[in-house]
């Protein structure tokens, strides 16, 4: 086993995994082009073996080395940043809370819209980074949410979702006319 | 030359609307590009549709300067947050970010004003005395073979930046060459790995990953450090380098200038490359390798200079041949297609004045980088005294806006956010998140031009061969590769 451990083995085990999924799709496409000798599929493929043999590579690096960064390398990220943080099992529910709750308010954006959702996901932001003091978060949300709504909606006039179902497309309709009698009146 | 310029200018500040649109693009592509989740590209998307209402020589004045003042102002979020404010900047990242953590973020950001307005204004220098022959040299020498070549030199370099081992830097530009291959494939236009999902088969678009990539992933990072207690607030310092402290980088500058102009003439290239290969450089010809990623001056200098002084260059295809070098020069094409004019040669001769106030436009702009980035930056600067429970809704809120205003996809939006996930395990994981991005932005330009390639040539490697720049940059290509494999084999010199 030399230096591997069992998460250089799970990363090599996830990215054969990747490897073979896009191999085994790369079927689905696997079309002649008349203007083209090598097809659709010659790139990925390439790049899909190429990816194949860096795996490869990376476990044979931490086979001999262990998990320690390579001398020679430059920009690298620093060992503090990459430290574990699932041995405390509070820490590991507050970071999957902060993963997921950005891809629930994009899951919603389409219901719902951004004009609703915006200011339950600005506070729930803040929680999550362990802000408790329930006045900042009031005042910090409402102010967040009117730099957005004024610089996109009343200054650039700009396009968002706006949600289809009701009420909360009913809001955002509210909130763009709000916005075009305020156009109005310049 | 100077007639030229002299007129351009007159018509520049001759009208009021024009100086008012001049000055809305200078501050408005500074601010975007220096507010952490939104870019110029951002900005540009939102004006796109109001530039038909514009005089021609308007809207395209008013795209170049944003391009010009939003490469520079996205210099500042790389410094400060560790987040770029578009790719040209990430490299930017490397050695800015750790100056912040040092205490020494006036300093970097005081040599990004200053670098990116030389190798800015140099550019536009160039650009104004040499558009027409760089033009005619370009449409002789530089075919899909060199451009391939150059994508292939420009992945080589990217995979040993970031990572934590070569293998890793690899993968890296390998994982981003493969996400590039998601959407209808560029020569034949059969749709890959959409895995049934309509809105995939146009690919996935580069500005949600890279806001996923690089704004999102350091939320998620510094909500870690949050966690864990380890988050330190970045410390604010208003002190700017000396004269002698920037003297003493003079050959890089100008080696960056080099690189940055050579890279942005070549079309679909753009500022990103000229970054990284700036970058890559600067390490390659310093005596002290070992300092860069950790806080050195001269990394935010190579990269600064080399981005800026792409900006000029880059606007030579797109004038002079209608290639578009990038996300904002190909929304400057449809500035023109509005006005039912179409960027190439017959411009030069049908509009001129255009063309005059363009270069005119883009000289001052990036002189006024000089000018009004110092004032902006003591004010940006302040940013990072708001503590970061507050900042990171915010990022993510503009971000959100940043990545559904270019197609209008609530998609795009989801696709920040899993990249935003991704990026944040891979991080974790020792890999390089600029690799990633260079990979995803050059992915499609190397498959496109290498198929073009091979057809040109009739897939007869020989012919492929024969052309001394193609071959003069796969040699260099795969000396890096080479350079690279024996270090990956070498008894391990490591680092704890």
């Amino acid at each position: 086993m030399g230096r591997l451990t069992r998460t250089h083995l799970i990363e090599a085990v996830v990215w054969l995994g990747i490897i073979c999924v896009f191999f085994a799709y790369s079927f689905e496409f696997n079309q002649p082009i008349e203007i083209y000798r090598f097809g659709a599929t010659a790139w990925p493929r390439v790049v899909i073996g190429l990816l194949l043999i860096a795996t490869l590579g990376n476990l044979y690096y931490h086979y001999k080395n262990g998990s320690v960064a390579q001398g020679g390398l430059f920009g690298a990220a620093s060992d503090e940043d990459t430290v574990s943080i699932f041995s405390e099992g509070k820490t590991l529910i507050r970071m999957a809370l902060v993963l997921f709750t950005p891809f629930l308010f994009a899951y919603l954006l389409r219901p719902v819209g951004i004009y609703f959702s915006a200011p339950f996901f600005i506070a729930l932001v803040m929680v999550l980074f362990g802000e408790r003091r329930w006045k900042a978060i009031l005042i910090m949300t409402a102010v967040i949410y009117v730099i957005f709504i004024g610089l996109f909606l009343v200054v650039l006039n700009a396009q968002l979702p706006q949600g289809n179902v009701s009420p909360f497309y009913d809001f955002s309709a509210w909130m763009l006319k709000m916005n075009t009698q305020l156009r109005e009146l310049w | 030359m100077i007639d030229n310029f002299l007129a351009g200018t007159y018509a520049l500040f001759g009208d009021p609307v024009s100086i008012g649109i001049f000055l809305f693009g200078v501050i408005g592509g500074m601010l975007f590009g220096a507010i952490p989740g939104v870019s110029m590209l951002t900005l540009a998307a939102i004006l796109l549709p109001f530039t038909a209402n514009l005089e021609p020589a308007q809207g395209v004045m008013l795209f170049a300067v944003l391009y010009c003042t939003g490469t520079y102002g996205g210099a500042i979020t790389a410094i400060l947050f560790n987040i770029p404010g578009s790719p040209e900047n990430a490299p930017t990242a490397f050695d800015g970010y750790p100056m912040t953590q040092k205490g020494q973020a006036g300093k970097a950001v005081g040599a990004a004003v200053l670098c990116s307005a030389i190798g800015g204004v140099a550019s536009a220098l160039v650009m104004m005395a040499a558009t027409e022959p760089l033009a005619n040299w370009a449409i002789r020498n530089i075919g899909p073979p060199e451009i391939f070549a150059l994508v292939f030199f420009g992945l080589a370099v990217a995979s040993s930046v970031g990572a934590r081992t070569i293998w890793k830097g690899w993968m890296s530009v390998l994982i981003g060459l493969l996400i590039a291959t998601i959407g209808q494939d560029p020569v034949g236009g059969i749709n890959r790995y959409n895995f049934g999902m309509i809105d995939l088969a146009a690919g996935i678009a580069f500005v949600p990953a890279i806001l996923g990539f690089f704004a999102v992933s350091e939320i998620f990072v510094q909500a870690e450090k949050k966690a864990t207690g380890k988050y330190n607030a970045p410390k604010v310092s208003m002190s700017f380098p000396s004269f002698l402290e920037l003297w003493m980088h003079k050959f890089a500058v100008l080696r960056s200038i080099l690189v940055g102009f050579f890279c942005g003439i070549l079309p679909g290239i753009g500022a990103t490359l000229a970054a990284f290969m700036g970058y890559g450089e600067a390490v390659r010809w310093s005596k002290n390798k070992d300092e860069f990623g950790k806080g050195k001056l001269e990394g935010v200098i190579s990269s600064e200079t080399a981005n800026n002084a792409a900006t000029g260059a880059a606007m030579i295809p797109l004038l002079a041949l209608g290639l578009p070098g990038g996300a904002l020069t190909a929304m400057m094409v449809a500035v023109f297609q509005m006005h039912d004019l179409q960027p190439g040669p017959l411009v030069f001769m049908l509009s001129p004045d255009l063309i005059w106030i363009v270069f005119a436009a883009m000289f001052y702009a990036n002189l006024s980088i000089l000018i009004i980035g110092v004032i902006e930056t003591k004010t940006i600067l302040n940013l990072l005294k708001i503590p970061f429970q507050f900042l990171a809704p915010l990022i993510l809120i503009l971000a959100t806006v940043g990545a559904y205003s270019g197609r209008g996809l609530v998609l795009d939006v989801m696709v920040m956010f899993i990249a935003g996930i991704l990026g944040y395990i891979l991080r974790r994981t020792g890999f390089s998140i600029p690799g990633i991005v260079l990979g995803l932005i050059l992915g499609k330009i190397g498959e496109q031009n290498f198929a073009q390639g091979m057809q040109m040539v009739h897939y007869d490697l020989g012919t492929y061969f024969s052309r001394p720049i193609c071959t003069l940059l796969i040699v260099a290509g795969t000396l890096t590769l080479l350079t690279s494999i024996f270090k990956a084999f070498a008894p391990s010199k490591t680092r704890s």
